[in-house]
Protein backbone atom coordinates (compact mmCIF):
# COMPACT_ATOMS: atom_id res chain seq x y z
CA UNK A 1 0.00 0.00 0.00
CA UNK A 2 2.85 2.32 0.88
CA UNK A 3 4.42 1.70 -2.53
CA UNK A 4 1.23 2.92 -4.27
CA UNK A 5 1.23 6.08 -2.18
CA UNK A 6 4.58 7.05 -3.70
CA UNK A 7 3.18 7.08 -7.26
CA UNK A 8 0.92 10.21 -6.88
CA UNK A 9 3.62 11.93 -4.80
CA UNK A 10 6.21 11.38 -7.56
CA UNK A 11 3.69 12.45 -10.19
CA UNK A 12 3.03 15.76 -8.41
CA UNK A 13 6.74 16.29 -7.77
CA UNK A 14 7.41 15.99 -11.51
CA UNK A 15 4.27 17.79 -12.72
CA UNK A 16 4.63 20.95 -10.63
CA UNK A 17 7.92 22.18 -12.17
CA UNK A 18 6.63 21.36 -15.67
CA UNK A 19 3.45 23.40 -15.10
CA UNK A 20 5.43 26.29 -13.59
CA UNK A 21 7.90 26.31 -16.49
CA UNK A 22 5.16 26.07 -19.10
CA UNK A 23 3.15 28.81 -17.45
CA UNK A 24 4.78 31.96 -16.22
CA UNK A 25 8.47 31.18 -16.48
CA UNK A 26 8.81 31.81 -20.23
CA UNK A 27 11.84 34.04 -20.65
CA UNK A 28 13.81 35.74 -23.40
CA UNK A 29 12.21 37.75 -26.17
CA UNK A 30 8.83 35.96 -26.10
CA UNK A 31 8.72 36.14 -22.31
CA UNK A 32 9.30 39.90 -22.31
CA UNK A 33 6.72 40.50 -25.06
CA UNK A 34 4.03 38.36 -23.42
CA UNK A 35 4.68 40.00 -20.02
CA UNK A 36 4.29 43.46 -21.56
CA UNK A 37 1.11 42.31 -23.31
CA UNK A 38 -0.34 41.00 -20.04
CA UNK A 39 0.67 43.96 -17.89
CA UNK A 40 -0.44 46.75 -20.25
CA UNK A 41 -3.35 44.91 -21.95
CA UNK A 42 -1.77 45.59 -25.33
CA UNK A 43 -1.28 43.34 -28.32
CA UNK A 44 2.05 43.05 -30.10
CA UNK A 45 2.17 42.83 -33.88
CA UNK A 46 4.83 40.43 -35.07
CA UNK A 47 6.33 40.72 -38.54
CA UNK A 48 5.57 37.67 -40.72
CA UNK A 49 8.47 35.67 -42.22
CA UNK A 50 10.90 37.29 -39.82
CA UNK A 51 12.93 34.09 -39.73
CA UNK A 52 13.48 34.36 -43.48
CA UNK A 53 14.23 38.09 -43.23
CA UNK A 54 16.72 37.31 -40.46
CA UNK A 55 18.43 34.70 -42.66
CA UNK A 56 18.66 37.12 -45.59
CA UNK A 57 20.00 39.86 -43.29
CA UNK A 58 22.62 37.47 -41.96
CA UNK A 59 23.80 36.53 -45.47
CA UNK A 60 23.68 40.04 -46.88
CA UNK A 61 25.67 41.49 -43.97
CA UNK A 62 28.20 38.62 -44.12
CA UNK A 63 27.12 37.33 -40.68
CA UNK A 64 27.14 40.90 -39.35
CA UNK A 65 23.49 40.89 -38.22
CA UNK A 66 21.31 37.90 -37.43
CA UNK A 67 18.68 36.36 -35.13
CA UNK A 68 16.34 39.29 -35.55
CA UNK A 69 13.20 39.39 -33.40
CA UNK A 70 10.80 42.31 -33.64
CA UNK A 71 7.51 43.03 -31.89
CA UNK A 72 5.58 46.27 -32.30
CA UNK A 73 2.89 47.59 -30.01
CA UNK A 74 0.56 50.23 -31.45
CA UNK A 75 -1.88 52.10 -29.21
CA UNK A 76 0.32 51.51 -26.19
CA UNK A 77 -0.57 53.46 -23.02
CA UNK A 78 1.41 56.72 -23.18
CA UNK A 79 1.79 57.32 -19.47
CA UNK A 80 3.53 54.34 -17.91
CA UNK A 81 5.92 53.89 -15.02
CA UNK A 82 9.36 53.54 -16.61
CA UNK A 83 10.79 51.75 -13.59
CA UNK A 84 8.07 49.11 -13.79
CA UNK A 85 8.71 48.53 -17.51
CA UNK A 86 12.43 48.24 -16.79
CA UNK A 87 11.72 45.72 -14.02
CA UNK A 88 9.48 43.61 -16.26
CA UNK A 89 12.17 43.45 -18.94
CA UNK A 90 14.97 42.69 -16.45
CA UNK A 91 12.94 39.94 -14.77
CA UNK A 92 11.95 38.20 -17.98
CA UNK A 93 15.07 38.62 -20.07
CA UNK A 94 17.06 35.97 -18.28
CA UNK A 95 20.66 35.59 -17.26
CA UNK A 96 23.61 37.13 -19.06
CA UNK A 97 21.84 40.31 -20.11
CA UNK A 98 23.10 43.58 -18.67
CA UNK A 99 21.34 46.89 -19.06
CA UNK A 100 23.84 49.36 -20.47
CA UNK A 101 21.63 52.30 -21.36
CA UNK A 102 18.36 53.60 -20.00
CA UNK A 103 16.91 56.85 -21.29
CA UNK A 104 13.72 58.39 -20.00
CA UNK A 105 11.99 61.50 -21.19
CA UNK A 106 8.80 62.86 -19.71
CA UNK A 107 8.44 65.38 -22.52
CA UNK A 108 5.84 65.00 -25.27
CA UNK A 109 3.99 61.94 -24.08
CA UNK A 110 6.90 60.10 -22.53
CA UNK A 111 9.78 58.24 -24.11
CA UNK A 112 11.61 55.22 -22.77
CA UNK A 113 14.65 53.48 -24.21
CA UNK A 114 16.25 50.42 -22.67
CA UNK A 115 19.30 48.78 -24.22
CA UNK A 116 20.60 45.47 -22.90
CA UNK A 117 23.74 43.67 -24.02
CA UNK A 118 24.87 40.06 -23.75
CA UNK A 119 28.08 38.38 -24.90
CA UNK A 120 27.21 35.55 -27.31
CA UNK A 121 30.59 34.00 -28.03
CA UNK A 122 32.20 36.20 -30.68
CA UNK A 123 28.94 38.01 -31.20
CA UNK A 124 27.04 40.60 -29.22
CA UNK A 125 23.38 40.21 -28.32
CA UNK A 126 21.38 43.42 -28.22
CA UNK A 127 17.91 43.76 -26.73
CA UNK A 128 16.21 47.09 -27.27
CA UNK A 129 12.92 48.35 -25.89
CA UNK A 130 11.90 51.71 -27.28
CA UNK A 131 8.71 53.53 -26.36
CA UNK A 132 7.73 56.72 -28.11
CA UNK A 133 4.32 58.14 -27.15
CA UNK A 134 1.78 55.42 -28.08
CA UNK A 135 4.20 53.08 -29.82
CA UNK A 136 6.50 50.54 -28.24
CA UNK A 137 9.02 48.44 -30.15
CA UNK A 138 10.90 45.43 -28.84
CA UNK A 139 13.89 44.30 -30.89
CA UNK A 140 16.41 41.56 -30.27
CA UNK A 141 19.35 41.15 -32.59
CA UNK A 142 22.68 39.39 -32.62
CA UNK A 143 25.54 41.32 -34.20
CA UNK A 144 29.15 40.64 -35.02
CA UNK A 145 30.80 44.00 -34.38
CA UNK A 146 33.92 43.01 -36.39
CA UNK A 147 31.92 42.42 -39.57
CA UNK A 148 29.78 45.48 -38.99
CA UNK A 149 32.91 47.53 -38.44
CA UNK A 150 34.35 46.31 -41.75
CA UNK A 151 31.11 47.16 -43.55
CA UNK A 152 30.98 50.62 -41.98
CA UNK A 153 34.66 51.16 -42.87
CA UNK A 154 33.87 50.23 -46.47
CA UNK A 155 31.16 52.88 -46.66
CA UNK A 156 33.32 55.44 -44.85
CA UNK A 157 36.14 54.96 -47.40
CA UNK A 158 33.60 55.20 -50.22
CA UNK A 159 32.23 58.42 -48.75
CA UNK A 160 35.77 59.81 -48.33
CA UNK A 161 36.68 59.03 -51.95
CA UNK A 162 33.46 60.77 -53.12
CA UNK A 163 34.45 63.83 -51.14
CA UNK A 164 37.98 63.81 -52.59
CA UNK A 165 36.57 63.60 -56.10
CA UNK A 166 34.24 66.55 -55.53
CA UNK A 167 37.21 68.62 -54.34
CA UNK B 1 21.97 24.34 16.38
CA UNK B 2 25.30 26.14 16.73
CA UNK B 3 26.30 24.70 13.37
CA UNK B 4 23.16 26.22 11.76
CA UNK B 5 23.83 29.66 13.27
CA UNK B 6 27.45 29.52 12.11
CA UNK B 7 26.31 28.59 8.58
CA UNK B 8 23.80 31.45 8.54
CA UNK B 9 26.41 33.93 9.76
CA UNK B 10 28.89 32.72 7.14
CA UNK B 11 26.26 33.02 4.39
CA UNK B 12 25.39 36.54 5.53
CA UNK B 13 29.08 37.50 5.57
CA UNK B 14 29.55 36.17 2.05
CA UNK B 15 26.35 37.78 0.79
CA UNK B 16 27.12 41.23 2.22
CA UNK B 17 29.72 42.23 -0.40
CA UNK B 18 27.45 40.90 -3.15
CA UNK B 19 24.58 43.03 -1.86
CA UNK B 20 26.86 46.04 -1.55
CA UNK B 21 27.82 45.58 -5.20
CA UNK B 22 24.19 46.17 -6.16
CA UNK B 23 24.76 49.87 -5.65
CA UNK B 24 28.28 50.48 -6.93
CA UNK B 25 27.44 54.03 -7.96
CA UNK B 26 28.00 55.05 -4.31
CA UNK B 27 25.08 57.48 -4.57
CA UNK B 28 22.14 56.92 -2.20
CA UNK B 29 19.46 55.06 -4.23
CA UNK B 30 16.71 57.27 -2.81
CA UNK B 31 18.52 60.39 -4.02
CA UNK B 32 18.88 58.84 -7.47
CA UNK B 33 15.14 58.08 -7.49
CA UNK B 34 14.21 61.60 -6.34
CA UNK B 35 16.33 63.24 -9.03
CA UNK B 36 15.01 60.90 -11.72
CA UNK B 37 11.40 61.58 -10.66
CA UNK B 38 11.79 65.35 -11.03
CA UNK B 39 13.94 65.34 -14.16
CA UNK B 40 12.35 65.68 -17.58
CA UNK B 41 15.12 63.67 -19.26
CA UNK B 42 17.26 61.01 -17.60
CA UNK B 43 20.13 59.14 -19.21
CA UNK B 44 21.77 56.22 -17.44
CA UNK B 45 24.78 54.40 -18.85
CA UNK B 46 26.13 51.44 -16.90
CA UNK B 47 29.09 49.44 -18.14
CA UNK B 48 30.49 46.86 -15.76
CA UNK B 49 33.79 45.02 -16.05
CA UNK B 50 32.33 42.15 -18.10
CA UNK B 51 30.78 44.51 -20.63
CA UNK B 52 33.90 46.68 -20.86
CA UNK B 53 36.13 43.63 -21.41
CA UNK B 54 33.68 42.31 -23.98
CA UNK B 55 33.39 45.65 -25.80
CA UNK B 56 37.17 46.09 -25.88
CA UNK B 57 37.46 42.85 -27.91
CA UNK B 58 35.89 44.64 -30.82
CA UNK B 59 38.19 47.65 -30.74
CA UNK B 60 40.86 46.78 -33.22
CA UNK B 61 42.04 50.13 -34.53
CA UNK B 62 45.32 50.20 -36.32
CA UNK B 63 47.04 53.14 -34.66
CA UNK B 64 48.71 53.31 -31.25
CA UNK B 65 45.95 55.52 -29.78
CA UNK B 66 43.28 52.88 -30.46
CA UNK B 67 45.46 50.18 -28.91
CA UNK B 68 46.01 52.38 -25.85
CA UNK B 69 42.25 53.04 -25.54
CA UNK B 70 41.56 49.31 -25.80
CA UNK B 71 44.12 48.59 -23.12
CA UNK B 72 42.63 51.32 -20.92
CA UNK B 73 39.05 50.01 -21.29
CA UNK B 74 40.15 46.43 -20.63
CA UNK B 75 41.60 47.50 -17.29
CA UNK B 76 38.58 49.47 -16.07
CA UNK B 77 36.15 48.05 -13.52
CA UNK B 78 33.09 50.07 -14.46
CA UNK B 79 31.75 53.24 -16.02
CA UNK B 80 28.61 54.93 -14.77
CA UNK B 81 27.01 57.99 -16.31
CA UNK B 82 23.92 59.70 -15.00
CA UNK B 83 22.52 62.79 -16.67
CA UNK B 84 19.46 64.58 -15.34
CA UNK B 85 17.89 67.41 -17.33
CA UNK B 86 15.19 69.54 -15.77
CA UNK B 87 12.49 71.63 -17.42
CA UNK B 88 12.89 74.54 -15.05
CA UNK B 89 15.26 75.77 -12.38
CA UNK B 90 14.85 74.86 -8.72
CA UNK B 91 13.92 71.23 -9.33
CA UNK B 92 16.75 70.04 -7.10
CA UNK B 93 18.09 71.48 -3.89
CA UNK B 94 21.67 72.43 -2.91
CA UNK B 95 21.27 69.86 -0.11
CA UNK B 96 20.83 67.10 -2.67
CA UNK B 97 24.02 68.19 -4.44
CA UNK B 98 25.79 68.25 -1.10
CA UNK B 99 24.50 64.73 -0.47
CA UNK B 100 26.04 63.64 -3.78
CA UNK B 101 29.38 65.14 -2.76
CA UNK B 102 29.09 63.63 0.70
CA UNK B 103 28.96 60.12 -0.83
CA UNK B 104 32.56 60.60 -1.93
CA UNK B 105 33.90 62.12 1.26
CA UNK B 106 36.00 59.12 2.18
CA UNK B 107 39.78 58.94 2.72
CA UNK B 108 40.21 57.22 -0.67
CA UNK B 109 38.64 60.07 -2.63
CA UNK B 110 40.32 63.44 -2.88
CA UNK B 111 39.03 66.53 -4.63
CA UNK B 112 41.29 68.00 -7.26
CA UNK B 113 38.80 70.51 -8.67
CA UNK B 114 35.97 72.26 -6.88
CA UNK B 115 34.56 75.18 -8.77
CA UNK B 116 31.43 77.06 -7.81
CA UNK B 117 29.98 80.12 -9.54
CA UNK B 118 27.54 81.86 -7.25
CA UNK B 119 25.98 84.04 -9.94
CA UNK B 120 25.08 81.24 -12.33
CA UNK B 121 24.73 78.50 -9.70
CA UNK B 122 27.02 76.26 -11.73
CA UNK B 123 29.54 74.01 -10.08
CA UNK B 124 32.08 71.39 -11.11
CA UNK B 125 33.77 68.80 -8.94
CA UNK B 126 36.45 66.36 -9.95
CA UNK B 127 37.59 63.77 -7.45
CA UNK B 128 40.15 61.02 -7.86
CA UNK B 129 40.35 57.76 -5.98
CA UNK B 130 43.84 56.88 -4.80
CA UNK B 131 44.68 53.43 -3.46
CA UNK B 132 48.30 52.78 -2.43
CA UNK B 133 49.42 55.77 -4.46
CA UNK B 134 47.70 54.57 -7.63
CA UNK B 135 44.74 56.14 -9.44
CA UNK B 136 41.76 53.83 -9.05
CA UNK B 137 38.89 56.02 -10.16
CA UNK B 138 37.55 59.39 -11.20
CA UNK B 139 34.29 61.05 -10.18
CA UNK B 140 33.00 64.07 -12.06
CA UNK B 141 30.00 66.07 -10.94
CA UNK B 142 28.81 68.94 -13.08
CA UNK B 143 25.84 70.96 -11.88
CA UNK B 144 23.97 73.62 -13.82
CA UNK B 145 20.63 75.19 -12.87
CA UNK B 146 18.78 72.75 -15.15
CA UNK B 147 21.25 69.91 -15.48
CA UNK B 148 23.18 67.46 -13.32
CA UNK B 149 25.83 65.24 -14.89
CA UNK B 150 27.57 62.49 -12.97
CA UNK B 151 30.41 60.41 -14.38
CA UNK B 152 32.02 57.71 -12.26
CA UNK B 153 34.85 55.66 -13.70
CA UNK B 154 36.30 52.96 -11.47
CA UNK B 155 39.62 51.33 -12.23
CA UNK B 156 43.11 52.47 -13.11
CA UNK B 157 42.68 55.70 -15.06
CA UNK B 158 44.40 59.08 -15.08
CA UNK B 159 42.79 62.41 -15.87
CA UNK B 160 44.82 62.79 -19.06
CA UNK B 161 43.31 59.51 -20.33
CA UNK B 162 39.72 60.77 -20.06
CA UNK B 163 39.77 62.23 -23.57
CA UNK B 164 40.21 58.76 -25.07
CA UNK B 165 36.83 57.70 -23.62
CA UNK B 166 34.86 60.41 -25.44
CA UNK B 167 33.55 57.89 -27.96
CA UNK B 168 31.74 55.82 -25.33
CA UNK B 169 28.01 56.57 -25.18
CA UNK B 170 27.04 59.01 -22.49
CA UNK B 171 30.55 60.27 -21.84
CA UNK B 172 29.98 63.44 -23.84
CA UNK B 173 29.83 64.96 -20.35
CA UNK B 174 33.61 64.87 -20.37
CA UNK B 175 33.57 66.97 -23.53
CA UNK B 176 31.13 69.36 -21.84
CA UNK B 177 33.61 69.91 -19.04
CA UNK B 178 36.25 70.72 -21.64
CA UNK B 179 33.82 73.11 -23.33
CA UNK B 180 33.14 74.70 -19.95
CA UNK B 181 36.79 75.57 -19.56
CA UNK B 182 37.28 76.82 -23.13
CA UNK B 183 35.07 79.94 -22.94
CA UNK B 184 36.92 80.96 -19.80
CA UNK B 185 40.22 80.68 -21.68
CA UNK B 186 38.68 82.70 -24.45
CA UNK B 187 37.52 85.34 -21.95
CA UNK B 188 41.02 85.51 -20.52
CA UNK B 189 42.44 86.02 -24.02
CA UNK B 190 39.85 88.71 -24.71
CA UNK B 191 40.81 90.50 -21.50
CA UNK B 192 44.47 90.25 -22.45
CA UNK B 193 43.73 91.69 -25.90
CA UNK B 194 41.68 94.48 -24.31
CA UNK B 195 44.62 95.39 -22.09
CA UNK B 196 46.93 95.35 -25.10
CA UNK B 197 44.53 97.62 -27.03
CA UNK B 198 44.34 100.02 -24.08
CA UNK B 199 48.15 100.23 -23.95
CA UNK B 200 48.28 100.79 -27.73
CA UNK B 201 45.62 103.54 -27.57
CA UNK B 202 47.48 105.23 -24.73
CA UNK B 203 50.73 105.11 -26.72
CA UNK B 204 48.90 106.57 -29.74
CA UNK B 205 47.38 109.38 -27.67
CA UNK B 206 50.76 110.18 -26.11
CA UNK B 207 52.31 110.21 -29.61
CA UNK B 208 49.61 112.60 -30.93
CA UNK B 209 50.15 114.99 -28.05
Amino acid sequence: MRRFLWIPICFFALAVPVIVLAGGAQGGFDGVVSSIETRYHAHAARIPFLGLISLIARKSTHEGVGSIHVAQFDSFPADIDGSELNQIVEDKLGTGWERVIRETSHREGGEQTLIFMRPEGNRMGLFIVDKDRNELDVVQVSVDPRHLDENIDQYTHHHDSDRDESN
Amino acid sequence: MNYCIATLLLSATLAAPALAQNSPLLIPPQLEKDLAARASDVTEVTLNKNMLAFASQFMHGKDDDDAATRHLIEGLDSIYVRDYEFDKEGQFSPDQIEQLRHSFQTPEWSAIVHEHERRSGESSDILVKMVNGENRGIFILSVEPRDISIVLILGPIRLDQLASLHGIGGLHGLADIEHDTRPRDRDKEKEKNKDKDKVKNKDKKDGDQ
